[in-house]
C-alpha cells in the first residue's frame, strides 16, 4: 500500500487508476442488487410464461424497467450507507448531548410527520383506494377519496407520536414490551368492535395496511440510524437492541389514528347498499356526502356505475340523462369538471363505456357512433409518456429525501451548531439516494408493477377462468349467422362460433352482449383457465403467493438496511442473511394466508387476532433484543417492492373472486415475520443457554473431582 | 515522553450480559472508569455433514469487552477480582489479561483508576509469558483468520469491528470505492507459539499481499485464557480444556505445550517490521477522524478506529466525558511519538470537547504488505 504517497497530501490518481478502483466498487454493488431481485423477477417471469403459459405483454418496456430497478436500488442502497444513515446517526449522537428533552421530542415529532408526507407508498394505498366502490364501502371510499388528505395527516400524527415515544424509550431505557401489549390489546378490541359495524369493517383493513406502508425505505434507515446514535450517548441504553423499536411503534400508532379517524366519520356516511339504491333519490343526500360536489358524483357514476345506476342518478328518468349528455357537449365547463381536461374525453368515454342511448346523445347519429367506437376501441390508446413518468418519479424521489435531509442539516448546523462530518461523502450519498430512488420508482412503475399486475391478475386462472383483457380482440363485419348452437349436459342452449386465427380454427363462446349490431363488431376477450381447477388450483395460487412474498421481501431495501444494522450492532453475531431469510419466510407465509383470506372471504379480524395473541405470549418470553428486532422487521417488510406486487395480486384475486377489497394481505404479511423472528430468537437464546449450561456442568464436574 | 507513566491495562472478554456485574464489583474497589465494546467470539461446533462426515463449523456468540487502566500495584488484585466475579477460571466464560502500557498524555479526567491497594476475593493461577496478537483484515475475512486460533487450539478468538483510515483518506471522494470497514481479531497465546500462530494467520489471510490487512503482536503481563474452542457435549470424563488447564496449573505456565518447533514455516523469508509502537488515542466519538488526520499529516500511515462506550458512576467527574468514545490505533515508530503527540495536541486532542487519552504499547513484530522488494 505504500506507493507514492506523500505525508498528508492527496494522492493523485490517473484516469485509468480511477477506473480500476471504480470498476470493482460498482461491480460488487450492482451484483448485490441483482442477487437481491433475481429471485422475484425470474420467478414472476417463469410463472407467467411457463405455469400460466401466457406471453408477457410489453416485454421490452418491462425489461428496461427491471434494469432501472436494479440500477436504482444500487444507487439508493449506497446513498443510504454513505448519506442518509450517517446523517441520522450524527444527529442522534449530538441531539441528547446538546439539547434539552423538549427539543428532542419536537424534533422527533416533526421527523415522524415529515417522513410520512414524504413516503411514496402512501400514494400507492391511495391509488388502491380508487378501486373501492362507493356503494360497497362508503366509509372507506370517503376516507380514501374525499378525505384522503385527512388520512395522510392522521397517519402522520400517528408516526410523529411513534417517533416521540421511541425516543423517550431510548432516553429512559423503557422496554418495548408494554407498548406491544397495550397496542395489541387496544387495536384488537377496536378491530373486533369494528367487525360488527358494516362500514368500519372495511376500514380496519385499510388501517392495518397504513401501519405497514408508513415505514418505508427512507424512514426506516433514518429512524434506525437516529436511534442508534442516541443510544450510543445515553448511558442506560442496552447495547444489544439499541436503536430498534421505533419502526414497530411507527407501524401501530397510525393504525390507531386511522381507526379513530374512521370513527369520527362513521355517522356521516350511508350504510353499504347496492349500486342502484345508492344513486337513487332516496339516498341522494347521504350519498352526496361522500363527494365534494354534484359534478364529482356524476363523474364517479358515469365512470364506475352501471347504466341502471346512472339512470337512478337522474331519478330513474333516462330522458333526463340524455338531456344532460347533450348539455355536456356544449357546456365545456361542466364537461371538464366531469370528464377532465382532454377535449375528446367525453367521446372516448361514450365510445367505450356508454350505453347505446348515451352514444346516440353524444355522437348525434348511429353512423358517427359506429365510427367512434371503431376508432376508440381498436386503437390501444395506452402510450407511455416518458416525460410524465420521469417528471413524476423524480419529483417523488426528491420529495421523499430532500426535505427530510434539509431538515436534518438545518437541525445539525443551526440548532445543534455542529459541523457535518465528512460533508462531501454525505452530500454525495444524499445525491445517490435521490438518483437511486428516482430510477427505482421509474423501474417499479415500468417494470416490476407491470409484471406484477400481469401475473397477479392472471394467477386466479389457476383455479377459475379469467379474462385476458390486454389480449382483447375485435372482429369487424361480424355476421351473427356463423353462430352455432350447442347444448350443455343440463340441456341448456349456448352459442359458439369458429374463428380462424392464422391457420388455426378455434371455437369461441358467443355472448350477445359482446356483439354490437350497429357497428357489426364482435369484441371478445380470450379467457384462460381454470388450469388446475378446484383445490389444486387454489393451492397453486397459495404457493405462488408464498414465493412472491418471500422473493419480494429479499429485495426490500429497508429490510436490507435493517439487516446490515443488526449485523453491525451485534458485530456479526446476528447475521443479516439469517434475519432476512427468517423475515422472508414469515412474509411468504403471511401473504399466502392473506390470499386464502381473500379467496374464501374470511373475516380479517379472525385471521389477525389469533396470531397477535400468540405473539403477546411469545413476546413475553423473548429477550428484549429479539422483541425489538422481530417487531421492527415486521414494519420494514412492507416496502416499495412488496406493496405494489402484493396489492396487484390481492386486487387481482379479489377482483376475480368478487370480494370488495384486497386490503389486509399486508397486515398478514406483517404479523407472520414477527412470529418467525421471535421463534428464531427463542431458538438462538436456547442454544446459547445450552452452551453456557455445558460450561456449568463441566464446572460441577471439576468441583466434584 | 517525560510525562509518560507506566500503568496497567486490564481487558476482559465476557459473554454478553456478564460485564455489568464485573463493573459493579470493580467499582466497590474504586475502579470506576473504563470502556466497553461489543464483539463476537468464534468457536467450533461439530456438525454432521453429508455422508455422515463430521466437520467443524464456526458458531459465533456476542461478547462484551471491557478494559480499564489501573496503577501497576493494584493490577493483579483487579485482575483477580475480574476473574472471580466473571467466573473466568472456567473455560468457556471468557478471558481476562493485564498488560503494561505507557500513558503518554491525557486530559486531566482521563487517567488511570486511582484505587487504593486491595485484596481480591480470591486468587487464581495465571499464565505469564503470554502475548496478544492483533490482526486487522477487511470486513468479512475475520472468521477465516480467526479459525487459525481455533484449529491450532490456541484460544477462543474475539472479533470486533473497526474503520480503517489511511491511503483511503488521501483519495478525495474516490475513497468511497475502498471499503473502510475492518474486522479486528484478537487472540492471546503463549510467547513461544506467537510466531508460529502469527505466521499461520499471515498465510491464511494472505496478509503479506497488498490491501489484505495488518498483523502484530504485543507483550502481555498475565492472564487467563479461554481455551474452550469447541462446543458440544464432552465425550470423555474430562474435556480436553479441563486437562489443559490442570496441566497449565501444575507446570505453572503454558510453555509445555509450545509447538513452535513443529510449525516451522517460511518465516525467515518473510520481511517483517520490528520494534514498532502501537499508539492508541482514545477520544470522544466524532473527533477521532480529525485527530488521525493531524497525525497522518506528520507521518502516521493510518489508523483503525473502533467504537467504545465509556462507563463511570453517574455524577462523578468522569460523567462530563461523552459516553460514545473511539479508540484510534496507529502503528508508528518510537521516534515519531513526540511529533505525533504534538500534532494531535495542537488539533485539540486534550481539550474539553475531546477528552483525549494517549496510550502506547510496544509492538516487537508486525507484518503487512511492504511494497515490492
Amino acid at each position: 500500500m505504500a506507493t507514492q504517497q506523500q505525508a498528508g497530501g492527496k494522492i493523485k490518481t490517473s484516469f485509468k487508476q480511477k477506473l480500476s478502483m471504480l470498476a470493482p466498487y460498482v461491480k460488487t454493488r450492482v451484483m448485490d442488487q441483482i442477487k437481491a431481485v433475481a429471485l422475484i423477477i425470474t420467478y414472476l417471469i417463469l410463472f407467467q410464461t411457463i405455469i400460466l403459459g401466457i406471453p408477457i405483454a410489453q416485454a421490452a418496456v418491462i425489461a428496461i424497467g427491471l434494469a432501472l430497478v436494479i440500477g436504482g436500488l444500487t444507487f439508493f442502497m449506497e446513498g443510504l450507507m454513505l448519506g442518509l444513515m450517517p446523517l441520522g446517526e450524527t444527529i442522534g449522537l449530538k441531539l441528547p448531548q446538546k439539547s434539552k428533552l423538549p427539543v428532542i421530542l419536537i424534533f422527533s415529532f416533526i421527523l415522524g410527520m415529515g417522513a410520512t408526507f414524504a413516503e411514496p407508498a402512501i400514494g400507492v394505498l391511495k391509488a388502491a383506494g380508487s378501486s373501492v366502490k362507493a356503494w360497497d364501502a362508503p366509509l372507506l371510499f370517503l376516507i380514501l377519496n374525499k378525505y384522503s388528505n385527512l388520512l395522510v395527516y392522521a397517519v402522520g400524527v400517528g408516526v410523529g407520536c411513534a417517533v416521540v415515544c421511541g425516543m423517550l424509550r431510548f432516553l429512559y431505557n423503557w422496554s418495548l414490551k408494554p407498548f406491544i401489549y397495550f397496542f395489541v390489546i387496544v387495536l384488537s378490541a377496536f378491530s373486533i368492535w369494528a367487525y360488527f359495524d358494516p362500514n368500519m369493517v372495511f376500514l380496519t383493513g385499510l388501517a392495518w395496511d397504513c401501519g405497514g406502508v408508513t415505514t418505508g425505505p427512507v424512514t426506516v434507515p433514518l429512524v434506525l440510524a437516529l436511534g442508534i446514535g442516541i443510544c450510543r450517548v445515553v448511558g442506560s441504553a442496552d447495547s444489544g437492541s439499541a436503536g430498534f423499536g421505533v419502526v414497530t411503534l411507527a407501524s401501530v400508532f397510525p393504525v390507531l389514528a386511522v381507526l379513530i379517524l374512521g370513527t369520527m366519520f362513521m355517522g356521516s356516511v350511508p350504510k353499504p347498499m347496492n349500486e342502484a339504491d345508492f344513486f337513487g333519490p332516496d339516498n341522494r343526500k347521504a350519498a352526496s356526502a361522500l363527494f365534494n360536489n354534484k359534478e364529482e358524483m356524476y363523474s364517479y357514476a358515469f365512470k364506475n356505475a352501471s347504466a341502471k345506476s346512472q339512470i337512478a342518478l337522474f331519478d330513474g328518468e333516462s330522458g333526463k340523462m340524455i338531456d344532460y349528455m347533450r348539455r355536456l357537449l356544449t357546456d365545456e365547463k361542466e364537461r371538464t369538471k366531469i370528464f377532465g381536461e382532454k377535449s375528446d374525453a367525453l367521446y372516448k368515454w361514450a365510445a367505450i363505456y356508454g350505453t347505446k342511448e348515451q352514444q346516440l346523445a353524444v355522437f348525434g347519429s348511429i353512423d358517427n357512433a359506429r365510427e367512434a367506437v371503431t376508432k376508440y376501441s381498436s386503437a390501444s390508446n395506452e402510450r407511455i409518456d416518458i416525460f410524465d413518468i420521469l417528471k413524476r418519479n423524480t419529483q417523488a424521489a426528491a420529495q421523499a429525501i430532500i426535505p427530510l435531509s434539509i431538515f436534518f442539516l438545518i437541525m445539525l448546523t443551526l440548532v445543534l451548531r455542529e459541523r457535518l462530518p465528512r460533508a462531501d461523502e454525505i452530500l454525495l450519498g444524499l445525491t445517490f439516494a435521490v438518483i437511486g430512488m428516482g430510477l427505482f420508482n421509474i423501474g417499479i412503475e415500468l417494470g416490476l408493477s407491470k409484471l406484477g399486475n400481469q401475473v397477479g391478475g392472471k394467477v386466479p386462472s389457476s383455479f377459475k377462468a379469467v379474462e385476458l383483457t390486454e389480449q382483447k380482440k375485435t372482429i369487424s363485419n361480424f355476421n351473427p349467422e356463423v353462430v352455432q348452437s350447442a347444448v350443455t349436459q343440463e340441456g341448456e342452449k349456448t352459442g359458439f362460433f369458429y374463428v380462424k386465427d392464422n391457420n388455426d380454427y378455434k371455437t369461441l363462446p358467443y355472448h350477445d352482449k359482446q356483439f354490437n349490431p350497429d357497428t357489426k363488431q364482435y369484441t371478445y376477450i380470450p379467457t384462460k383457465g381454470p388450469l388446475f381447477g378446484g383445490i389444486i388450483g387454489i393451492v397453486v395460487v397459495l404457493i405462488f403467493a408464498f414465493i412472491l412474498g418471500y422473493g419480494a421481501t429479499l429485495a426490500e431495501p429497508a429490510l436490507n438496511a435493517l439487516g446490515l444494522t443488526v449485523e453491525e450492532l451485534t458485530v456479526g453475531a446476528f447475521k443479516k442473511s439469517l434475519l432476512m431469510q427468517t423475515v422472508a419466510l414469515g412474509v411468504g407465509f403471511g401473504i399466502a394466508i392473506g390470499v386464502a383470506k381473500i379467496i374464501w372471504n374470511l373475516p380479517l379480524v379472525w385471521m389477525l387476532a389469533p396470531p397477535y395473541f400468540l405473539l403477546i405470549f411469545i413476546t413475553k418470553i423473548s429477550t428484549e433484543e429479539f422483541v425489538n428486532i422481530g417487531w421492527d422487521s415486521a414494519g420494514v417488510t412492507t416496502g416499495p417492492i412488496t406493496v405494489p406486487l402484493v396489492l396487484a395480486m390481492g386486487l387481482g384475486i379479489s377482483g376475480q373472486v368478487g370480494v370488495v377489497e384486497g386490503f389486509g394481505i399486508l397486515a398478514m404479511a406483517s404479523v407472520c415475520p414477527i412470529l418467525a423472528v421471535l421463534c428464531v430468537g427463542l431458538s438462538v437464546t436456547k442454544k446459547r443457554k445450552a452452551a453456557l449450561k455445558e460450561v456449568e456442568q463441566s464446572t460441577q464436574k471439576e468441583v466434584a473431582a | 515522553m517525560e510525562n509518560s507513566k507506566k500503568v496497567s491495562k486490564i481487558t476482559a472478554i465476557l459473554n454478553r450480559g456478564a460485564a455489568a456485574p464485573i463493573i459493579e464489583a470493580l467499582s466497590d474497589h474504586g475502579i470506576t472508569d473504563g470502556h466497553m465494546a461489543v464483539g463476537r467470539v468464534a468457536v467450533l461446533q461439530e456438525k454432521k455433514g453429508l455422508l455422515g462426515a463430521e466437520r467443524s463449523i464456526i458458531v459465533e456468540d456476542p461478547v462484551e469487552i471491557i478494559s480499564f487502566l489501573i496503577s501497576q500495584e493494584c493490577a493483579e488484585s483487579a485482575l483477580f477480582q475480574t476473574i472471580k466475579t466473571g467466573g473466568l477460571d472456567v473455560p468457556g466464560r471468557g478471558m481476562a489479561y493485564s498488560e503494561e502500557v505507557n500513558l503518554l498524555q491525557a486530559h486531566a479526567l482521563c487517567v488511570e483508576n486511582k484505587a487504593a491497594a486491595f485484596k481480591a476475593d480470591a486468587e487464581f493461577p495465571l499464565l505469564s509469558d503470554i502475548v496478544g496478537i492483533c490482526c486487522i483484515v477487511q470486513r468479512g475475512q475475520g472468521n477465516a483468520v480467526a479459525r487459525v486460533a481455533l484449529d491450532t487450539g490456541t484460544c477462543v478468538p474475539n472479533i470486533t469491528f473497526g474503520r480503517g483510515t489511511g491511503v483511503r483518506d488521501k483519495l478525495g471522494l474516490l475513497r468511497i470505492t475502498i471499503p473502510a470497514d475492518k474486522e479486528v481479531i484478537g487472540i492471546v497465546t503463549n510467547k513461544d507459539d506467537a510466531e508460529a500462530v502469527m505466521n499461520l494467520m499471515i498465510d491464511v489471510g494472505k496478509l503479506d499481499q497488498p490491501g489484505k490487512g495488518f498483523i502484530y503482536f504485543y507483550p502481555m503481563n498475565k492472564g487467563i485464557i479461554n481455551t474452550k474452542i469447541s462446543r458440544g457435549m464432552p465425550k470423555h470424563a474430562a474435556s480436553i480444556e479441563q486437562i489443559i488447564s490442570v496441566i497449565d496449573e501444575m507446570k505453572g505456565g503454558a510453555k509445555w505445550r509450545s509447538r513452535s518447533g513443529s510449525a516451522e514455516t517460511e518465516e525467515s523469508k518473510r520481511a517483517c517490521l520490528l520494534g514498532l509502537i502501537d499508539m492508541t488515542l482514545i477520544c470522544n466519538e466524532g473527533r477521532g477522524e480529525d485527530l488521525v488526520k493531524a497525525a497522518m499529516a506528520v507521518g502516521a500511515a493510518g489508523a483503525t478506529i473502533s467504537r467504545q462506550k465509556y462507563f463511570c458512576p453517574p455524577g462523578s467527574a468522569g460523567s462530563k466525558i461523552s459516553i460514545a468514545r473511539e479508540f484510534c490505533n496507529m502503528i508508528i515508530s518510537e521516534q515519531q511519538i513526540p511529533t505525533m503527540l504534538d500534532a494531535i495536541g495542537k488539533a485539540g486532542a486534550f481539550d474539553d470537547k475531546t477528552h483525549g487519552q494517549v496510550l502506547s504499547r510496544p509492538v516487537p513484530k508486525a507484518c503487512t504488505y511492504l511494497g515490492k522488494k
